[in-house]
């Protein structure tokens, strides 16, 4: 059984080179581009709301301290930045701390769900007493395979403690309300958009290369590298939530069409 | 850090109220006392709502449009930016239950004045002359009180007043051209066309969409930036906000922003006297009128007729059929995702611009009555993010490395029609939002017919997208738009409203928007919700006073006023009507 004690080597790595990746500044394929470098061609609401983000990371009101860094702890796991040299990890407890602290959601509750705030509580707890039924250790103490292990078994549907919690809440439901919540934490950020090469912000300069992938004048070209997820993880692989059933009613309905 | 050469941006010094990067309101706006009894009081200032109070206002008629949310200056609210975009939705709490919930907020519902519209990817087809009697044909769903022939004017006419962009020739349905020119394609529709030609497959390139492709008066052309559901803030987008509401407010209507009507009262007469609401500081406020006009969509306009329930209309007003909030509707919008070897970068150009609408109608071949349509839609990051989570179970680094695909990726949009079934529905919950007002409890499932027409869409759908050649197809399954909850017919005992909106059981009350709709085709309701506004107005103005007494009730086709479109409309673009 893994402790902290062992060091265990948490990045990804290179398959060419067989090198660990970072710590680095901007991993993905587009180095160099910076949206945050086109800002002075933004309008000013847009740069005022998207510095914000960028600047004023907020303080945990709502949960506790304990809460807090357990909820840590599963972030780094849900959108590992073990890439990333300190200076650029993207906040994401704060940003869920904040959502739940302002009472913020997204117009609609399931009915088989708790309110929000309640269901990350209750998750909370729930991943820590998997934690205590698999490994008789805090989820603090295991290593980072044996927490994906468990975060794999929310995703799965199928956790192997915690029953009294899940008869209150679905799953899969509070699975797809976790990683939702760093997925938008992660993704409006705009080192996440220079890592992935999504342009931003274009009011009122426009985009004027639509067709072919083509990139803007002010954009980058790609520049791939082939790499894996490190040996630690069990995240590098896909498989359907919970097997996947129809019209599970993702909480990725939003803003399509 | 590189600069504009004219140097930074910054919004127009003053403080005009922009509605777009052009348009400014100059106006001073009328304000109506409560005291003073208006004609008309609109209870939304959405699509419907929208359009409604412009005509009416044209009209000479006194009235007033709440909103629940604000009046927004695009400028100074509105951002490029996903999350930014957050206040654009109806937040307020809602419960979803049933077999297949439904999602809310974003997806289908806008809160502040220009509602959905301000929102919407603005697909604007038409509805078939076939989706007017899909029972009389098919045996499923209800016929609609009025055939396409009645609508069809005014579509041409809601087509050039926003205006609609699109083919010369639509072939589609009634086949049609639109008054103004294509758009140029963005990576997700060169991967729609591709798809759709390598099978033989008639596609629509570069509309119809509400997405000015040359400027027009006040309002300059797209910009492709791809931002049209976070909020246009350029004004090329059409939104009742900057095409119907500054011509209203010229012609003195009021709107009464971030106001929330909690009930519509009833007189001793049975009709309607005003209605009560909580103003922006959440006083309890009352306001006077000889008529009501409730726009508030599929979920909200139920909510507060059921709210409204009083002595004599113990089961909500308008409510003798047991209809209202009955018969709700989304439509299946599964995303379809393929990965390309080849660049797409699917954030340029609006997410609206390419579509077939070649499965629409009944394929008896199929095993399943009415049909569906595919389009282009350009989900951003964090949209993106949310669907892999779903489509493929990316999470850790199996979504930190999809997502770093991003510009790899197309997605296109399935739009089915899922037939009106009495047991999905809006009623009220228990708990009470922050005003003291019951919540709605929607509950939703699939029927047979759906099940079958969103497994054979879907699949249909994933062809298209291995035809255009992606190594890598998955899926996600949601749903889009809302129609029905309070239905049009001439059955009273069926329905709830007539075919103008007005409800059978209280001669002043009405209702104007998508919870109208019968049925809802495989079209994006936008357009069909304006053009039942256009026409119900020519209705109201046609009746003029006779409205207002008590005992008349005419069912009499009114003229089509041509006179009342805003500003702008005519001498512009080349339409093939």
């Amino acid at each position: 059984m893994n402790s902290q004690t062992e060091r265990v080597d948490t990045r990804p790595v290179n398959t060419r080179t067989g090198k660990p990746i970072g710590p680095i500044s901007q991993p993905g394929y587009y180095p160099g581009f910076s949206t945050l470098a086109q800002q002075k061609f933004w309008d000013a609401k847009t740069r005022e709301v998207v510095l914000d983000r960028v600047i004023n990371v907020p303080e945990i009101r709502f949960f506790s301290q304990q809460e807090a860094r357990l909820l840590e702890a599963i972030c780094d796991r849900i959108l590992p930045q073990d890439d990333r040299d300190e200076s650029h990890k993207i906040p994401i407890v704060p940003q869920i701390d904040r959502r739940l602290y302002e009472n913020s959601h997204d117009g609609y509750r399931y009915e088989d769900m708790p309110p929000d705030r309640e269901a990350f509580q209750l998750g909370l707890r729930a991943v820590e007493e998997i934690a205590q039924h698999e490994y008789r250790l805090g989820f603090l103490e295991i290593g980072p395979r044996e927490q994906d292990r468990i975060l794999q078994s929310l995703h799965d549907g199928k956790p192997s403690a915690a029953h009294e919690i899940w008869k209150r809440m679905a799953v899969h439901r509070f699975w797809m309300l976790l990683v939702s919540d760093c997925a938008d934490a992660y993704y409006s950020h705009p080192w996440a958009w220079d890592e992935i090469g999504f342009g931003g912000p274009a009011y009122p300069r426009a985009y004027m290369r639509l067709e072919r992938g083509e990139a803007e004048p002010w954009e980058s070209e790609e520049k791939r590298y082939q790499w894996k997820a490190p040996d630690s993880s069990v995240s590098g692989v896909f498989e359907p939530v919970a097997g996947q059933a129809e019209h599970l009613g993702s909480p990725g309905q939003g803003g399509t069409h | 850090m590189k600069s504009p050469i004219l140097g930074e941006f910054h919004p127009p010094s003053g403080k005009p109220h922009m509605l777009g990067s052009i348009q400014r309101i100059e106006t001073p706006m009328h304000r109506f006392s409560e005291a003073e009894e208006v004609d008309y009081v609109i209870v939304g200032v959405g699509a419907g709502g929208g359009v409604l109070l412009q005509r009416l206002a044209r009209a000479g008629f006194r009235v007033i449009g709440f909103d629940a949310g604000p009046f927004w200056d695009t400028e100074r609210d509105w951002v490029s930016d996903e999350k930014g975009a957050h206040n654009l939705y109806w937040n307020d709490m809602r419960i979803t239950a049933g077999e297949h919930p439904l999602a809310f907020g974003a997806n289908n519902s806008g809160k502040g004045v220009g509602g959905g519209t301000v929102h919407w990817a603005s697909f604007t087809p038409r509805l078939h002359p076939s989706d007017f009697s899909i029972h009389s044909t098919d045996g499923v769903g209800v016929d609609w009180p009025i055939p396409y022939s009645d609508l069809k004017p005014y579509y041409e006419l809601m087509e050039l007043e926003l205006p609609v962009s699109g083919p010369s020739y639509y072939p589609w349905g009634d086949p049609h051209g639109y008054p103004y020119g294509a758009h140029p394609m963005g990576g997700v529709g060169d991967a729609l066309i591709r798809g759709c030609t390598n099978l033989g497959i008639g596609v629509s390139a570069g509309g119809p969409v509400a997405i000015l492709s040359g400027s027009r008066a006040n309002r300059p052309h797209c910009i492709y930036r791809g931002f049209c559901i976070q909020g246009c803030k350029v004004g090329a987008k059409a939104s009742t906000l900057i095409t119907h509401v500054p011509d209203a407010i010229e012609n003195g209507a009021e709107i009464r922003p971030n106001c929330m009507v909690s009930r519509i009262h009833v007189g001793a007469t049975r009709r309607v006297t005003g209605v009560s609401y909580f103003d922006s500081d959440g006083r309890a406020c009352f306001q006077k009128a000889k008529a009501v006009i409730v726009a508030g969509y599929s979920i909200e306009t139920p909510r507060l007729l059921l709210n409204s329930a009083c002595p004599g209309f113990e089961n909500g007003l308008a409510n003798s059929s047991g209809c209202v909030g009955r018969y709700l509707m989304a439509q299946a919008g599964n995303v379809v995702l393929g990965r390309f070897e080849e660049l797409v970068r699917m954030y340029k150009a609006p997410p609206a611009h390419a579509l077939t609408e070649e499965f629409y109608e009944t394929d008896p071949k199929r095993g399943f009555a009415r049909g569906f349509a595919i389009q282009t839609v350009g989900p951003l990051p964090m949209s993106f993010a949310k669907q892999m989570m779903v489509a493929k179970g990316a999470w850790g680094w199996g979504l930190r490395s999809v997502m770093m695909d991003y510009n790899h990726w197309a997605a296109f949009g399935f739009l089915g029609e899922i037939l009106p079934n009495a047991d999905n529905r809006v009623q009220l919950a228990e708990e009470k939002d922050r005003l003291g007002i019951p919540i709605a409890k929607i509950t939703f499932n699939l029927y047979d017919n759906d099940k079958k027409l969103i497994e054979f869409g879907k699949n249909k759908t994933m062809e298209v997208m291995w035809a255009a050649g992606a190594q890598e197809v998955v899926q996600e399954a949601r749903y889009a738009h809302l129609v029905g909850a309070a239905r049009m017919g001439d059955n009273p005992e069926t329905s709830v409203v007539d075919q103008f909106g007005r409800t059978h059981d209280i001669a002043n009350l009405f209702i104007c928007d998508g919870s109208i709709m019968p049925t809802q085709g495989s079209a994006n309701p936008g357009l069909t919700i304006m053009a039942l506004a256009a026409r119900a107005a020519d209705y109201l103005i046609a009746e003029g006073e006779e409205i207002f007494k008590p005992r008349t009730r005419n069912i009499r086709k009114p003229p089509m006023r041509r006179d009342l479109s805003p500003p702008d409309t005519w001498g512009h673009g080349m339409p093939r009507i």
